[in-house]
């Protein structure tokens, strides 16, 4: 891939210190309404960050600017960016739906997503895992999950 | 003492009490191997349904987990460099190299072997030493214990990296989350935007579930091509008494493991994971050959997983004695004594000698259990099922994280934190930015901070209150030494090979 | 005791519209929700005393503890503050902490969210010394602080609690001041007096019983002496109005239904008569001290004023 293809800006460490000031920058409000011997730590934590992801900014434009490549963060961005949001989804779904109904669906559902195939193998597997949980958590230590916020009342 | 000793062996033997102990080894060896469900986390809900069992089995359950865990976390550490366990995060640095060059078998006999030595050397501790260690943690005030956490957080800077930067970072960011919460003197909001749930703190296991379990489950779903995880072939596990010879030049490094997670558990809150990253880093210090640390030296397992075994029965000697939990598990268990009545302090032992006596012992036959169980059992059959198809491995773990987070307080706002943690960690994972430093940062920092203030609010405002007496001193010293040493020793053998090419 | 369940069932049927169902109290399980872990002090009190209320509460009723853990409680008792008012979710209550609360913080809740059904726990608090520091008398203790103001180092749990509260009235009532060193709970306050690393904490009674020999406890802020250690003489008998303690009980929403909570008023009031439940909560170093219904609430009430007050004059954050 030719070095060109990349931006300078939009090198992933570029983007990332970029990131890192910012959120710092912005965690850094609150510390001035805080007792200064409170804001000490964070700030000095936050200011850290400011000064280091500077840094690393420098090294990576000048890696830049010797026309190294930036290794992209992933070959498969649709890939990566989908199982993290099925995961942010089953988390909401076991919030909002319930926790067993949301298990019981999304085990088979992401692993036949990402190429597990095998219908009796993700039955097999979905009622070991679920039942497996329901028996140690809820039948034995009368642990509950989440039964869904759109059931209450 | 040591008659009450004796005395409490028998009641040990009885069917349900011992079988408590087994069933909870196994459990937690369980537990611990699944990424995202922890020790503390089973304890925790263990403590109330504890209320109906008699003393025994609850504190044999709760002893046999504890044992478990902490070699339990050493599996997926070494099969899919996630640590089980906070602990077992030292566990990675070098469990992982030797699992993909094939020797993963021999590096979970490594484990179990060192944890059963660690958990057995602390058990010792808590039975035979228990009173006169208890006045060692009476030395350590505010101010020892602040310096206890700058030596911790000096050792950041050997797990730096290769990019000191990205280290750094990674560092600042561990500290900063240490400090969201309340703050320690004043109780006031610090970074909490007004949510109740963050108010006192982040746990560690929200954060090491995010950072730690979340890249490698997407890295499993990433790649499905290649459709096997582990492959069973390239274990090589071999007979266990096959594989005692390869390890019997660890003497030092299980001796020296065991003494630093002794102490580490008896000095109240820093636990697990330091004592783990401090004997690690002591046994690459001393190393013959610490080129080879990180690369899959079975020296490095052995180290980590020997010191964070070490500090199981030590972080009860604060616990039973003066009420205050070594380690968070400890904290924990502490909760499951109070429930039967069992309130610490010097009386505990004249009271109740047959129960915390029979606890101690429980301890030391977790620890022995922990390599017939561990050894044969267990270990086998973890690395077939880490052996399952990789998209389903990946939809199982996530269950399990979600279990593991949401069991710890109860709440989904923990698993959104988590996932917010797990999106950073993918982040840091991908641009090579180091984890242990965060880790680190995060058990020490608030910690530092904590001990630091009260230090200066009891010498008033005046600094020098954190030199004034030996222990201090001590430290300060060490804490010197570890920093300046190795840059020392560099210079000097630099010297010498300049000498001797002189000379020659 | 049978009797008065009964007529308290129909003068609710008689009152109430749905008093024909609400009689049958309790036809499910009632959730008790903790603000704390479980093994805590209050999570111990609300599992032994869950058994007794089911026995007098009958009919098969059954308690279920949630533990709610946060924010030093406050998570737990704002859900008990805003969950229906039928008599199937209580709550345990910590003062003077809860109100506190409402007053060093934002709180989705106020001395009003509640029905107050019985106070169960009344923790004294002590003053200790370190054996180090020498004072080993409250004479002693108050002419040193009267010397040298702010040179005794006082350990005890956070700010805004009942140690706090009583270090206030001691302040006020001796003229003296001392140094705070609010330590995270009472267990690492009590370490560091044992190390000597401060000179006096303020705990209370059930935390320093078993360290007697280890520490100097110099009184207990009760009106007559704990039964949890008799030969310990109260602040008063040496001339030092000095009242205080943390207080553990329960709650319920407001607006529960009169006979649900006076069935329920009556079931903590069998219960603190019960020779059984007195053991099994001094087994478990809970000094016990009922108080139910108006005269928890007003007990409530005059803690909410100490703290506002507190507050006005000497904001601690």
């Amino acid at each position: 891939m030719p070095a060109s293809k990349t931006p300078r800006l939009a090198r992933p460490e570029t983007l990332t210190a970029l990131g890192i000031i910012l959120v710092a920058a912005g965690f850094l409000i609150p510390t001035f309404e805080q007792r200064a011997i409170s804001a000490l730590l964070p700030a000095t934590m936050l200011i850290g960050l400011i000064v280091l992801s500077v840094l690393l900014l420098v090294s990576d434009q000048r890696k830049a600017a010797a026309g190294e490549d930036a290794q992209p963060m992933t070959k498969s961005p649709k890939r990566v960016i989908g199982a993290f949001g099925l995961i942010v989804a089953y988390a909401l779904a076991t919030d909002f739906i319930g926790f067993y109904v949301s298990t019981a669906v999304t085990i088979p559902l992401v692993a036949w997503i990402f190429g597990y195939r095998n219908p009796l193998g993700l039955l097999i597997a979905t009622l070991i895992v679920t039942g497996t949980i329901w028996a140690i958590f809820d039948f034995g230590m009368s642990q509950d999950f989440p039964a869904g916020r759109l059931w209450e009342r | 003492m040591y008659s009450d000793l004796l005395h409490a062996l028998p009641d040990v033997f009885s069917l349900a009490n011992f079988a408590a102990v087994v069933i909870g080894v196994i459990s937690g060896i369980v537990v611990g191997a699944m990424p995202g469900l922890s020790a503390t986390m089973a304890i925790s809900v263990l403590v109330p349904f504890t209320f109906g069992l008699e003393p025994l089995v609850a504190l044999g359950l709760m002893a046999g987990i504890y044992n478990g865990a902490m070699y339990g976390g050493a599996i997926p550490a070494v099969l899919l460099r996630i640590p089980g366990t906070p602990a077992a995060v030292a566990t990675t640095f070098d469990g992982y190299p030797m699992a993909q060059k094939g020797e993963g078998g021999f590096a979970l006999q490594v484990a179990v072997v060192s944890s059963a030595f660690g958990g057995i050397a602390s058990a010792f501790a808590l039975m035979l030493l228990a009173p006169p260690l208890s006045k060692v943690t009476l030395l350590f005030g505010p101010s020892e214990v602040f310096w206890v956490a700058i030596f911790g957080l000096a050792s950041i800077i050997f797990l730096l990296g290769g990019n000191p930067v990205k280290g750094l970072i990674s560092a600042c960011f561990g500290v900063f989350v240490s400090v969201v919460g309340s703050d320690p003197i004043y109780g006031n909001d610090r970074f909490t935007f007004g949510q109740l749930e963050m108010l006192d703190g982040i746990n560690i296991v929200i954060l090491l579930v995010g950072l730690y379990a979340l890249p490698p489950v997407i890295d499993l779903l990433e790649t499905p091509l290649k459709t096997s995880g582990v492959q069973s072939s390239k274990l090589g596990t071999e007979p266990i008494w096959k594989a005692l010879p390869r390890m019997k030049t660890y003497w030092t490094t299980w001796l020296r493991g065991s003494f630093i997670g002794i102490w580490i558990g008896i000095l109240p809150g820093a636990g697990g994971s330091m004592a783990a990253f401090m004997s690690y880093n002591e046994a690459r210090r001393t190393s013959k050959t610490p080129e080879t640390w990180g690369e899959g030296e079975p020296e490095g397992v052995a180290a980590a997983e020997v010191a964070n075994n070490a500090d199981t029965a030590s972080a009860l000697i604060p616990a039973l004695t003066l009420g205050i939990p070594g380690t968070a598990v400890a904290a924990v268990m502490l909760g499951g004594l109070l429930v039967h009545g069992l309130q610490p302090g010097p009386m505990l032992f004249r009271d109740n000698p047959d129960i915390v006596f029979g606890f101690m012992w429980q301890f030391l036959f977790g620890a022995i259990l922990l390599i017939i169980l561990g050894g044969s059992l267990a270990t086998n059959s973890f690395a077939r099922l880490l052996n399952l198809p990789r998209p389903l491995l990946g939809s199982v773990i996530i269950v399990l994280m979600l279990i593991g987070v949401y069991s710890i307080h109860g709440r989904m706002f923990d698993v959104y934190l988590m996932l917010g943690f797990g999106a950073v960690g993918w982040v840091m994972d991908r641009l090579k930015f180091p984890l242990p430093p965060v880790v680190l940062g995060l058990i020490l920092g608030g910690f530092a901070e904590e001990n630091l203030r009260l230090a200066l609010r009891i010498g008033r405002g005046d600094p020098m209150v954190l030199f004034q007496n030996t222990t201090s001193l001590i430290l300060v010293a060490l804490t010197v030494a570890v920093i300046v040493g190795p840059s020392l020793k560099k210079r000097f053998i630099d010297k010498k090979k300049v000498d001797d090419d002189a000379a020659g | 005791m049978l009797n008065i369940v009964k007529k308290t069932a129909l003068a609710g049927a008689l009152i109430l519209s749905a008093g024909a169902a609400l009689a049958q109290y309790p036809e499910k399980p009632i959730e008790v929700i903790v603000g704390y872990s479980a093994g805590g002090g209050t999570d111990v009190m609300a599992r032994t005393a869950a058994p007794f209320i089911e026995k007098y509460l009958g009919e098969g009723a059954s308690l279920v503890v949630k533990n709610m853990p946060g924010a030093s409680g406050q998570i737990g008792v704002t859900e008990a503050a805003n969950a229906d008012p039928d008599g199937y979710t209580l709550g345990t209550f910590n003062l003077p902490g809860m109100m506190a609360r409402t007053i060093d913080r934002e709180a989705d809740y106020d001395r009003d969210s509640f029905t107050y059904l019985a106070n169960v726990v009344n923790d004294p608090n002590v003053i200790v010394t370190s054996k180090k520091s020498g004072l080993d008398t409250l004479d002693k203790l108050i002419a040193e602080a009267t010397e040298n103001p702010l040179a005794i180092t006082v350990g005890m749990s956070s700010l805004g609690g009942d140690d706090h509260f009583a270090l206030i009235k001691l302040q006020n009532a001796t003229e003296t001041e001392f140094t705070i060193v609010p330590f995270k709970g009472s267990a690492p306050a009590r370490t560091a007096l044992l190390g000597g690393h401060v000179a006096m904490g303020i705990l209370n009674i059930s935390e320093v019983a078993e360290f007697q020999d280890q520490l100097n406890v110099l009184g207990v802020a009760t009106n007559e002496r704990s039964e949890f250690a008799p030969d310990l003489p109260t602040f008063k008998e040496q001339g030092l109005d000095l009242v205080n303690g943390s207080m553990r009980g329960f709650i319920a929403p407001a607006g529960l239904p009169e006979d649900v909570q006076g069935k329920l008023i009556d079931a903590f009031t069998q219960m603190a008569n019960d020779q059984e439940f007195l053991d099994a909560m001094a087994a478990t170093a809970n000094p016990v001290e009922v108080v139910t219904g108006e005269e928890f609430k007003a007990l409530t009430s005059d803690l909410y004023d100490l703290a506002k007050d507190v507050w006005d004059t000497t904001p601690w954050n």
